[in-house]
């Protein structure tokens, strides 16, 4: 067939910079996930560091509220959307093939897609930076304060185009782990006996799929009220502000469970590893997850509690918000379950996953107290909802990211981080993050509203602020021995395939994998596949010492590397950028991403051997 | 101020001490060191974390805000309650079961259905249990009593950024429109209508009551009261409030007062509401200062003019750079405590300040951006005419 691939045939090489670009091995997506989303989480960290400068002192004027709204609104956004969400997915992609005895996930150049995506997604964002039009209205930007007269910059164009093209990213990734998860597992692994981590992503997954639609719905709307001259949110034209709201909030709180049930599905896998037990009550941990998935979209209403819904729908919302507390306590119960009796083992990763349990309690009590309307009323809105957020992002979302970080850090690398900087990194952060945020929950009982750039002496709040800011340094501290703990494992010393006696199967091969990652398909024996390899293996005498054995990387057949997702990707960004500059570019925009999609399609599975030419 | 909160909770505190029964032996002491440390935390960070000033929610005045006080206060114990038995099984476990040299490979347990069902049934209870309690609340607090003195009312119109209050009826038949200071009587539920006329605001007195928004095209009720028992100075009392709600650049210089006072004292400034008499030379040029320069946007003889307030919204949200916008009333201003929405003390000084360049005061006003005075930054008016407007608003004699 005469079509652009006869012309351009797939690469071939793997190495350099080009072997980057081109690559769509999932490890190799899963470092530039993992890479990416932390340099975001450097530029989102330092402008909480401004935040808290500012908030350190009443009456302080070091930088002014246009300048103190952006910097909220970029942190809260860039930390969901492209830090913390992308982490997760840093472990999806080099986790979950690994850990269900897959080669690669079901659609490798539709993953690499993703990745291109949400990178150049999170650049048109940050292009606001330099065109010095940032977005400033929270990041849940409620309408009508985006609209135009209250908002005559485009930085809420940048907010809004930015998140639909990192939408995209975000649902085609996860229709690719819903596909792969269900169709890839090797033999002998059946649903209920996936590794926890793996249930949790699939449950992440079908929640982006279903949520991300429904933001996107808002964000055309948005779009369409603030550049085509509809009046989906303006009320002066008989359009409702609500709506925006509730549109944001059905897909804003499954958001919530996308961002914490990742971490959730770490700690799973950490603690029995290190408590040398079996998870206690796995089926109770699984369908406690599943259930929070489910319940999790009838709970939306309860950050409108103010709104003035009125009581019968107040009393709905309070009810069920009070309910999904009972399968989240179910998984801390089955947590502590699987240490009682344990032996346990207090490595950095075990560390950062007792600490996401621990803060992760005081994150869920103080959701139930905001799950109560009445109470509700006065805590809305104020530095209490502030804290309770960072309890369950930061002390959960991220604290199971670190775990999972250094957890499977020598699979990834094939090297260790240094435990002793380790443990120091987590005693910062555990330290940091509670000076940080625990006087907070007292500001917003002392009426401390929050996206206030400065207050009044007279309310009595600087003391706490001041601990909260001080604690920010010493978060900062520990983020920078994090980084170190990174930068001097390059000299450190090969470990084995195993360093930690895990059961999952990701640690039967050898680290860093081999690009094919199983010579041989494995044929998964129970729940921890390989404590029972491991366990029958003594049993005959013959200990396993070695990972699975190399073998010639040509007689498997794997995808070869593609042009085509980063020219496809491009194409997506430029549609975007055209919305944001000029519409001519949106047309050159769609023009590649079609030629891409075409050139995409008509590419042959794998590049030809080479013997044949 | 006020009572505390903690002692009229007191009594649920011993819900916290009893899961130490669990437990026996020397783990109980252990566990009730662990407790009694967590306990002991606790009432310190409560002790130095809480505040009775200015917005605190601690210091309920009203029983709407009582009400929500008491239900946080069974919540707050509840939690503090759970969050000792919990992180105490965790402490416990982390201590009890670390690895200890030469240890077998511990009993490979995959779990306990009992135990499961339980764990998930005492907490659905819990939770239900609260939830209902709240849904009594919410419908409860739904409206003012029935019994008692008659309502009064009040509508509350959000603009970026300051309230502007207006009485309907205060009794006297007197129609009152006013901005950033709500005077109400003692002991009588006032009944309020919330709205914005521009973006989303939040309407919120901590001491009064919980918050509730102020939507454009939606109108909210709300109601609350100030109970005298509860207040321990002498009448008038100002409370505090401020905007909870993101609206803009002037987000967090959006702030009111509430002033509590008797109804001999409430009927009296009601009566007294008027245009400032004028009664200087220095005040008459004021006022002819004031007709030439002022009046596009601000009203000051009286309730404002429904067709003027409307002309001034539609020329704020049609835009422009010199337009018409909707701007406090300024009838009252004299008998006024504070000045740009709350944030500052009504002073000549910092009335002077303000009329020079109200950008310096709150970044971010209307004033400065759309009035043709301050086009050039600093107030066109010479230091004698600024004087002359002060003598005219304040009523200086």
């Amino acid at each position: 067939m005469a079509s652009i691939t006869a012309v351009i045939p797939r690469p071939t090489s793997y190495a350099g910079l080009w072997g980057w670009i081109t690559t769509v091995d999932h490890k190799r997506i899963a470092v530039l996930y993992g890479v990416t989303a932390f340099i975001f989480l450097l530029i989102a960290g330092a402008e909480a560091g401004v935040i808290r400068m500012q908030l350190a002192s009443a009456d302080n004027d070091l930088i002014g509220p246009g300048r103190f709204n952006q910097m909220f609104t970029m942190h809260a956004t860039v930390m969901v959307f492209m830090v913390i969400m992308p982490l997760s997915v840093s472990f999806f992609n080099f986790v979950i093939p690994l850990a269900i005895g897959a080669r690669d996930v079901a659609f490798p150049r539709l993953n690499a897609l993703s990745y291109w995506i949400f990178l150049f997604g999170g650049i048109l964002m940050h292009m606001s930076f330099v065109v010095d039009q940032v977005p400033d209205a929270g990041w849940f930007s409620y309408a009508n304060l985006t609209e135009k007269p209250f908002s005559v910059n485009r930085g809420l164009d940048y907010w809004s185009i930015s998140l639909l093209v990192l939408g995209t990213s975000s649902v085609a990734g996860a229709l690719n782990f819903v596909v792969t998860i269900i169709n890839m597992r090797a033999p002998g692994m059946s649903m209920m006996r996936m590794p926890v981590f793996v249930w949790m992503t699939l449950i992440t997954s079908l929640l982006l799929v279903l949520a991300f639609p429904v933001i996107t719905v808002g964000l055309i709307e948005l779009t369409m009220d603030r550049n085509f001259g509809t009046h989906f949110f303006i009320p002066a034209e008989g359009g409702d502000p609500v709506l925006w709201q509730h549109l944001f909030w059905i897909f804003g709180h499954p958001e919530v469970y996308i961002l914490i049930l990742p971490s959730m599905g770490v700690v799973s896998e950490i603690l029995p590893t290190f408590s040398r037990k079996p998870l206690f009550g796995y089926p109770f941990i699984i369908f406690s997850g599943i259930v929070i998935g489910i319940m999790g979209w009838a709970v939306w209403s309860h950050h409108m509690f103010t709104v003035g819904l009125g009581p019968v729908a107040n009393s709905v919302f309070t009810i069920t918000t009070m309910l999904i507390a009972v399968p989240t306590g179910v998984k801390i119960f089955n947590w502590i379950g699987t240490l009682w009796k344990g032996a346990l083992e207090f490595t950095t990763p075990m560390l950062f996953a007792l600490g996401f349990v621990a803060l992760f309690i005081v994150g869920g009590l103080s959701g139930v107290s905001h799950a109560v309307s009445p109470s509700d009323f006065q805590q809305q809105d104020t530095y209490y909802i502030v804290a309770h957020i960072h309890y369950v992002l930061f002390g959960g979302s991220m604290f199971g990211i670190f775990a999972g970080a250094y957890y499977w850090y020598p699979k990834i690398t094939g090297k260790m981080l240094n435990e002793t900087v380790g443990k120091i990194n987590f005693w910062l952060l555990f330290i940091g993050m509670n000076l940080t945020f625990f006087p907070m929950h007292f500001l917003g009982m002392n009426g401390m509203p929050r996206r206030i750039y400065t207050y009044s002496a007279e309310f009595g709040w600087e003391n706490l602020n001041r601990i909260a800011s001080f604690g920010y340094v010493v978060l900062a501290i520990g983020m920078l021995v994090f980084m170190y703990n990174v930068w001097q494992s390059r000299n450190s010393r090969r470990v084995g395939h195993d360093p930690w006696d895990a059961p999952g199967i990701e640690w039967s091969i050898a680290s860093p994998p081999p690009p094919y990652n199983f010579a041989e398909i494995p044929q998964v024996l129970g729940r921890d596949h390989y404590w029972i390899v491991k366990e029958n293996a003594e049993a005959a005498g013959t200990p396993i010492t070695e990972p699975e054995a190399l073998v010639d990387p040509s007689s498997i057949h794997m995808p070869s590397p593609s042009y085509w997702p980063i020219f496809t990707a491009v194409g997506v960004a430029l549609i975007g950028g055209g919305l944001l500059s000029h519409y001519a570019l949106s047309f050159v925009g769609g023009v590649i991403a079609f030629i891409g999609v075409v050139a995409w399609s008509n590419e042959p599975a794998a590049a030809p051997p080479k013997e044949h030419h | 101020m006020g009572l505390s909160p903690f002692r009229r909770a007191g009594s649920l505190s011993s819900h916290s001490a009893s899961p130490s029964k669990a437990f026996s032996g020397r783990q109980s002491r252990l566990k009730s060191r662990t407790v009694l440390f967590g306990l002991m935390a606790a009432i310190f960070l409560f002790a130095t974390g809480c505040s009775m000033d200015g917005m605190s929610t601690w210091d309920a005045l009203g029983p709407v805000a009582e009400k929500q006080l008491e239900l946080f206060n069974v919540l707050l114990w509840a939690m503090v309650a759970v969050f000792v038995l919990v992180e105490g099984v965790l402490l416990y476990a982390i201590i009890r079961y670390r690895k200890r040299p030469g240890q077998p490979k511990p009993p490979q347990i995959h779990g306990n259905t009992t135990l499961e069902i339980t764990l998930t049934i005492i907490p659905t209870i819990l939770v239900l249990g609260l939830g209902i309690w709240s849904v009594f609340t919410l419908f409860d607090l739904e409206d003012p009593p029935t019994t008692g003195p008659d309502a009064l009312h009040v509508n509350v119109t959000a603009h970026q950024w300051w309230f502007e209050f207006e009485y309907p009826d205060t009794g006297s038949g007197k129609h009152i429109i006013t901005a950033n200071e709500l005077r109400i009587p003692v002991d009588r539920p006032i009944t309020l209508s919330l709205e914005s006329d521009d973006v989303i605001h939040s309407f919120w007195v901590p001491k009064l009551a919980g918050k509730l928004d102020m939507i454009p095209t939606h109108v909210n009720e709300m109601w609350f009261q100030a109970d005298s028992d509860k207040i321990d100075e002498a009448l008038p009392v100002t409370l505090f409030g401020q905007c909870a709600e993101l609206c803009g650049l002037a987000h967090a210089l959006m702030r009111f007062r509430v002033t509590v006072m008797d109804q001999a004292d409430f009927d009296s400034w009601a009566a007294a509401y008027g245009p400032p008499p004028a009664n200087t030379e220095q005040a008459k040029a004021g006022q002819q200062l004031f007709q030439q320069n002022c009046t596009l946007c601000h009203t000051i003889d009286g309730p404002d003019d429904p067709a003027l307030s409307a002309s001034r919204l539609s020329g704020f949200l049609t835009g422009g750079d010199i337009t018409p916008v909707p701007a406090p009333n300024l009838t009252d201003l004299r008998t006024r405590q504070t000045l740009a929405a709350g944030i500052t003390d009504l002073t000549e000084a910092h009335l002077r300040e303000w009329l020079r360049n109200p950008e310096d005061l709150k970044p971010g006003n209307y004033m400065s951006s759309r009035a043709v005075l301050y086009q050039g930054g600093n107030a066109s008016l010479s230091d004698q005419e600024i004087d002359q407007l002060v003598a005219y608003l304040l009523d200086i004699r």
